[in-house]
């Protein structure tokens, strides 16, 4: 008996005899030697080949972003498990968490639906400081803060500081969604003292090139996936011991204090009472 | 060579106040491991299965007798779960590549965790009402056909077997519906509750079933299924 055919329709790929299909191109005839790495990771994921000034953006995006201390949570966690010597499970690991965390690409999906709400609403406003304040008082009403703003542990993200330069430089910075940004940081700054921080950036950088806030939370990741091989590898080789176990001096304990079970406290309950009292002493045999 | 040398840097975390010890909140660090406070060695191993220490780990109580033996019939319920699934069909993609079975197991968790994830988040509608104490399942979740309905009845008569008493099961929900109603109604109320026990009662059958192909022996995995119809761009 022949099954009724399952079928699924792709864009992605085929495997051919003498040549490969990849998103509509010919890998060997059209992509091999003259797409970018960073070229092939933005056609994965839009499914559409950028323009060379698009994907240098992206390239620029890949170096400021390249925070990569290893205190830092994600990147830690990669070495964390990286401790057992295997580079992939830990790089894998530290990917897997990215999904959905407060910090990293994640949020530059949650900022860039944030834009583009705000950019909706502003539309061709975006130089009157007065209108820019009153919707962002009044999106602050039913919020609590705007995602993309916000610098932990310093007074200003150094990074958007060398991106600004950077999309300055490639005339990014009077495109639509960015000048939005750029007056939805001035209005926040005033209202909640908060600066804005890569997140914003990159949304508006990225909406810009037409891509959905999915399309830019996947790219984001692809371009900083870079720092999490570097202490992947580095952890994998180094595999000294120290994380995998941290010496009980460095531990400190917050639980529940010692307790006996239900079962535990009958049993020995139950063994008291079957115990033959002791005998008295002086008691004669 | 010379060794490299260290610098100091100065940076944002340099300038800040962190603790100087990890802080564990489950198990005593040390060599006698207390789980919430209960001895395991001297204690939990001489009088609990591994279901209570599921139950202890993620509520921080043991359960009593009777809900202890009804969530044991409700995680085997719930641990078939057959390679059409995703978790299953993933993880044995993975060994049929000849993967390390760390790299099987690692798939095979992720794929559980989303396919619970999944199951949870479609059943929201479910534990607002047995919150909300109302009469009448949602509909969406009443069991319907008649291989649905004597697995309910199958679950019903495993769980009234324990003493515990579940007025939800006479409402006769559907068999994934009613394990999960089971579940909330025992105690795992929180999403993340909720999903480590699935994934719990699940990662064994899923590995499992990876482990039973033979790595490499690509001809033996149906490939065409389904048929991938390439759409030019």
């Amino acid at each position: 008996m022949t099954l009724p055919e399952l079928t699924q329709t792709t864009r992605s790929a085929h495997w051919g005899w003498d040549e490969h299909q990849y998103f509509g191109h010919r890998v060997f005839a059209e992509l091999a030697g003259t797409e970018s790495f960073t070229s092939l990771v933005a056609l994965s994921i839009t499914g559409r080949k950028l323009p060379a000034d698009d994907v240098a953006v992206l390239d620029d995006i890949a170096g400021v972003v390249t925070l990569a201390d290893p205190r830092i949570w994600p990147l830690k966690l990669t070495r964390v498990l990286a401790s057992y010597g295997s580079a992939i499970p830990a790089v894998a690991a530290g990917l897997l968490m990215e999904d959905g965390a407060r910090i990293g690409p994640s949020t530059t999906v949650l900022a860039a639906q944030a834009l583009l709400a705000f950019h909706a609403e502003i539309g061709d406003r975006a130089g009157d400081a007065v209108v820019v304040r009153d919707v962002v008082n009044r999106y602050l009403e039913t919020h609590s803060f705007v995602w993309g703003f916000g610098t932990p542990f310093r007074p200003h993200d150094e990074r958007l500081t060398a991106f600004e330069a950077c999309m300055e430089k490639r005339g990014r910075d009077i495109l639509p969604h960015y000048r939005t940004m750029l007056a939805l940081a001035e209005a926040v700054r005033e209202v909640r003292r908060a600066q804005p921080n890569m997140g914003i950036a990159l949304a508006a950088v990225l909406l810009d090139m037409g891509l959905s806030p999915e399309q830019i939370g996947a790219l984001v990741t692809a371009l900083m996936q870079h720092m999490f091989f570097a202490h992947g590898v580095e952890a994998a080789a180094a595999s000294d011991g120290t994380l995998r176990k941290l010496p009980d001096a460095y531990l400190a304990y917050a639980g529940r204090d010692a307790r006996q079970s239900p079962r535990a406290l009958a049993a020995r309950e139950y063994l008291a009472s079957a115990v033959p009292p002791r005998r008295r002493e002086g008691s004669a045999m | 060579m010379s060794p490299a040398s260290v610098e100091v840097l100065d940076g944002p975390l340099e300038n800040d106040t962190f603790p100087e010890r990890l802080t564990a909140h489950v198990v005593t660090p040390g060599d006698r491991p207390k789980i919430h406070g209960y001895d395991v060695e001297a204690d939990l191993t001489l009088h609990y299965e591994p279901h209570d220490l599921l139950y202890l780990s993620l509520v921080g109580e043991l359960p009593d007798p009777s809900a202890s033996a009804a969530l044991a019939v409700v995680l085997t319920f719930l641990a078939p779960l057959s390679v059409a699934h995703a978790p299953g069909h993933g993880a044995l993609l993975s060994h049929l590549c000849g993967a390390t079975s760390t790299a099987t197991i690692g798939v095979a968790a992720i794929g559980l965790a989303e396919h619970a994830r999944s199951q949870v988040e479609d059943h929201q509608d479910l534990f607002a009402w047995l919150e909300a104490g109302r009469a009448g399942v949602p509909e969406r979740h009443v069991a319907r056909t008649p291989g649905d309905v004597a697995a309910v009845g199958r679950l019903t008569a495993a769980v009234d077997r324990t003493g515990f008493h579940a007025p939800v099961l006479e409402h006769r929900p559907t068999a994934l519906a009613a394990s999960l109603a089971m579940l909330h109604v025992l105690g795992l109320q929180r999403p993340e509750q909720l999903v480590t026990a699935l994934v719990t009662a699940r990662l064994p059958v899923a590995v499992a079933e990876a482990l039973a192909v033979r790595p490499v022996d690509f001809r033996s995995y149906p490939i065409n299924l389904p048929r991938f119809r390439y759409e030019r761009a």
